[in-house]
């Protein structure tokens, strides 16, 4: 551990703005992953200029840096594997500008999702990326994730929303990427390659985002299905029909328990369900949609489906999906949902197949596992339900998720759709991009020549991703 | 480092549901503490991640570690919100009887007596929690029990009862705020004073434009509970030609401190004295919205200020 410099970080942010109490660095040094390991001190700026000379400062002495939003990453983007500062973001937390006219906003990078689209509401738009975590993740978080959410499939995800952004770069220097309008044609696009690069090249200090029309009519609908393969066949039809779902989600049955048991949803507990939504400004192309998907369930022998228009109805619905995550923790009180494998992607085709599998690999190591996503965008998640004192159940663990990603790069699919690699999937990663790992390796140098900003993450973290860090529970040995 | 759980019996059989704790951080938009610091160190997770640490013997128990836990409102959002069912509070009043024992009481949010108490006792009775005691030379807290409800301090009429760490709700930090927005905003008309279960959080963390906030016409304060709302309180406003205040308590029988019936009272009686110097009383208005009912505190909030406006300033 290298000696931190303390009166300088203070000098620079204020003594208000820094912590390095072990109580403290041992609660930063965890997220929502699994990972634990401990920062050397946490430093909170409020302006640009201090993230550049805490930039400058960090370069000069090879200290790594971490930015961290929310910290609700799941696969240890913000665990500092090998020490450093952690670069608080959150109290740079302005929204700078609502620019109708121009249909963008400008916002600091520890914005929350959800503060954004309460401010946007109330002139008719919103921030459509809307990751599950938007009511904690912050809009830094979300760019150096790539995060998406239920409405992805329609609106895409945060790179499809950036325009820009100013960047403090690893030597301190300030710069300007992308612009304020929509399209822009020459060089590198680098503002796009910032998105999803899990703050290992730069610290994002603004971001300039576009915003969308908040749609006069919504419906949602419930389809259930006794048999998931039919669920995944039904996600694969309406993809391919052209239907234009603005969500498009699948849960299976143990997501459904969980569910109904935290959130009380009324859910039938059958084998699957798919909730579909469409959205738009005239009733009648609502409807058309709507009716669509559920012809398209119907043949895939989807039961008892039922669409509404009712906000109260809807709400309740989608609050039960994005508390998925933490309710899958109630399914069986002797084991915890683990933040494993949790995002992969699969052509549409394969989703059923996926679903299958998912459940097949489970049985196979004598774990639980769940299968729910937005699939519409070809993102499937899981969990791992398991006694996590148990080493052996880790061990199962590893094995299901090996084999659940060697499936996925088989049919042509990603290790993750919207939650980023971190430390947890390097290991598929890597396999993923083994003919470009050199490429990506020559840009993390042209940005970062000390490798000083979120080291050991994406290509470079360790292989093993269970002994990568200290694990965050309790395993007996 | 060593497993700890022999020295923290109390706490000892939550661990399994400390890893049932997937650490989601849904919890933060709920906390007040995080809401006045920004620190992700005083949000609920990381209660639970110390508690985690201090069992496994990751944390030594040291007195920042137990600063943290002893800085709890007890106002219960955070557990309520919780989808993974982990009883949060619970948690640290055990963490806090095991550090106790050790010999670190925090202070935290634990109420503390000054040393011009009277010793009148009035706390005592008054403390829903059993947690305020005559100990033979003063008056003493017992800071397992302590959920810093803030009753103590409404009652001391020697101003005693103090919670040091009050992370922005003592009644000068919350006069102060009320006073700043009253002076500075040419819009402002009202303070909401809001205990923690009638107000659900709007804005999580984030700051708005200037230009979005310059027309504002009321504040709200989280003051945690109603029982900790006072006379001088909900006057102090009107020092700053604010045309109205309005305070938003829980539902009779569903204060767990009992202040909401504190609070009842403290209105009851500024009516008549607004009565008495002939101003209109519906100017302090008392409200009790059942726990994060949303729709209706804006509801109260709207019809409020729909009288205000049509009262205008006092004069």
């Amino acid at each position: 551990m290298k000696k931190i410099d303390t009166t300088k970080l203070k000098n620079i942010v204020g003594g208000h703005n820094i912590k390095t109490d072990p109580a403290d660095l041992y609660i930063y040094g965890s997220d929502s992953s699994v990972h634990h390991a401990m920062p050397w001190a946490i430093v909170r700026p409020e302006t640009t200029l201090q993230v550049q000379k805490i930039m400058k400062y960090a370069n000069d002495q090879i200290i790594p840096v971490v930015a961290r939003g929310g910290g609700s990453g799941m696969c240890g983007q913000t665990v500092p594997i090998q020490g450093g500062i952690i670069l608080d973001m959150k109290k740079m937390n302005r929204i700078l500008e609502i620019n109708l006219e121009d249909v963008y906003c400008r916002v600091e990078p520890g914005v929350v999702d959800d503060d954004l689209n309460l401010a946007l509401k109330q002139y008719g738009v919103f921030y459509p990326p809307t990751p599950a975590s938007s009511r904690i993740a912050t809009i830094g978080g979300e760019i150096a994730n790539n995060a998406s959410g239920v409405r992805s499939v329609k609106y895409g995800a945060t790179r499809d929303a950036v325009l820009g952004m100013k960047v403090v770069m690893a030597n301190g220097d300030l710069v300007s990427l992308g612009a304020h309008t929509r399209v822009e044609a020459s060089g590198y696009q680098l503002h796009k390659l910032l998105v999803g690069s899990e703050g290992t090249l730069g610290i994002v200090v603004e971001a300039t985002l576009s915003f969308v029309p908040i749609p006069e009519f919504r419906c949602m609908g419930v389809a259930n299905f006794d048999v998931l393969k039919d669920a995944g066949e039904a996600i694969g039809s309406i993809m391919a029909s052209g239907a234009t779902p603005s969500m498009l989600e699948l849960m299976d049955s143990v997501a459904i328990k969980a569910v109904n048991k935290t959130m009380d949803l009324g859910l039938k507990e059958v084998a699957a369900v798919l909730i579909f939504e469409a959205d738009g400004m005239v009733k009648e192309a609502v409807d058309y949609e709507i009716n669509k998907m559920k012809k398209i369930c119907e043949k895939h022998n989807g039961q008892d489906i039922h669409a509404s228009y009712d906000p109260k109805e809807r709400a309740k619905i989608f609050l039960g999906r994005k508390k998925l995550f933490p309710a899958l923790s109630k399914y069986d009180d002797n084991l915890a949902s683990t933040a494993l494998a949790d995002d992969m992607a699969v052509p549409y085709s394969k989703m059923a197949e996926m679903a299958g599998k998912i459940h097949e690999i489970a049985a196979k190591n004598n774990i639980i596992m769940t299968a729910y996503g937005h699939c519409g965008s070809g993102c499937m998640h899981t969990k791992i339900l398991m006694d996590t004192k148990r080493k052996d159940q880790w061990d199962s663990a590893k094995k299901a998720i090996t084999q659940v990603y060697d499936y996925v790069r088989s049919v042509g699919g990603t290790t993750s759709a919207e939650h980023g690699i971190g430390i947890s999937k390097a290991e598929s990663f890597k396999i993923e991009k083994s003919d470009s790992l050199n490429l990506s390796a020559g840009i993390k140098k042209a940005f970062d020549p000390n490798n000083i900003l979120n080291p050991g993450k994406l290509a470079q973290a360790p292989e093993d991703w269970v002994t990568a860090t200290n694990l965050r529970y309790s395993v007996n040995s | 480092m060593e497993n700890k759980i022999k020295e923290f019996k109390h706490l000892e059989k939550w661990q399994g549901t400390l890893a049932n704790c997937i650490r989601c951080g849904y919890c933060f938009e709920h906390c007040p503490m995080f809401h006045h610091t920004g620190w992700e160190s005083d949000a609920p997770r990381a209660k639970i991640i110390t508690a985690f640490g201090l069992l496994e013997g990751e944390i030594e128990p040291s007195e920042a570690a137990a600063d943290k836990m002893f800085s709890c409102f007890y106002c219960k959002r955070c557990e309520a919100a919780c989808s993974s069912g982990v009883p949060l509070t619970e948690i640290f009043t055990d963490a806090k009887k095991d550090l106790v024992e050790m010999g670190l009481k925090g202070p935290g949010t634990t109420s503390i007596t000054e040393l011009y108490c009277a010793r009148c006792l009035l706390c005592v009775g008054a403390c829903p929690h059993e947690a305020r005691f005559y100990d033979g030379k003063g008056i003493a807290t017992d800071p397992a029990k302590c959920q810093a409800c803030g009753i103590c301090i409404e009652v001391c009429p020697a101003g005693a009862a103090k919670i040091e760490n009050h992370f922005g709700t003592a009644k000068d930090d919350l006069i102060e705020r009320a006073s700043t927005f009253l002076t500075t905003h040419e819009s402002s008309k009202a303070i909401i004073f809001a205990c923690n279960w009638s107000y659900y959080p709007e804005l999580q963390a984030s700051v708005l434009p200037e230009s979005e906030t310059r027309e504002k016409a009321y504040e709200i304060l989280v003051n945690m509970c109603g029982g900790r709302l006072e006379a001088h309180l909900l006057m102090a406003p009107f020092l700053h030609n604010a045309w109205g205040v309005m305070a938003a308590v829980c539902p009779d029988g569903e204060c767990q401190h009992d202040g909401n019936l504190r609070a009842k009272k403290i209105v009851e009686s500024l009516h008549n004295t607004f009565k008495s110097i002939d101003i209109n009383p519906e100017r302090v208005r008392l409200v009790q919205i059942p726990a994060g009912d949303k729709t209706l505190f804006q509801a109260e909030i709207d019809t409020f200020m729909d009288k205000l406006n049509k009262m205008g300033p006092i004069r």
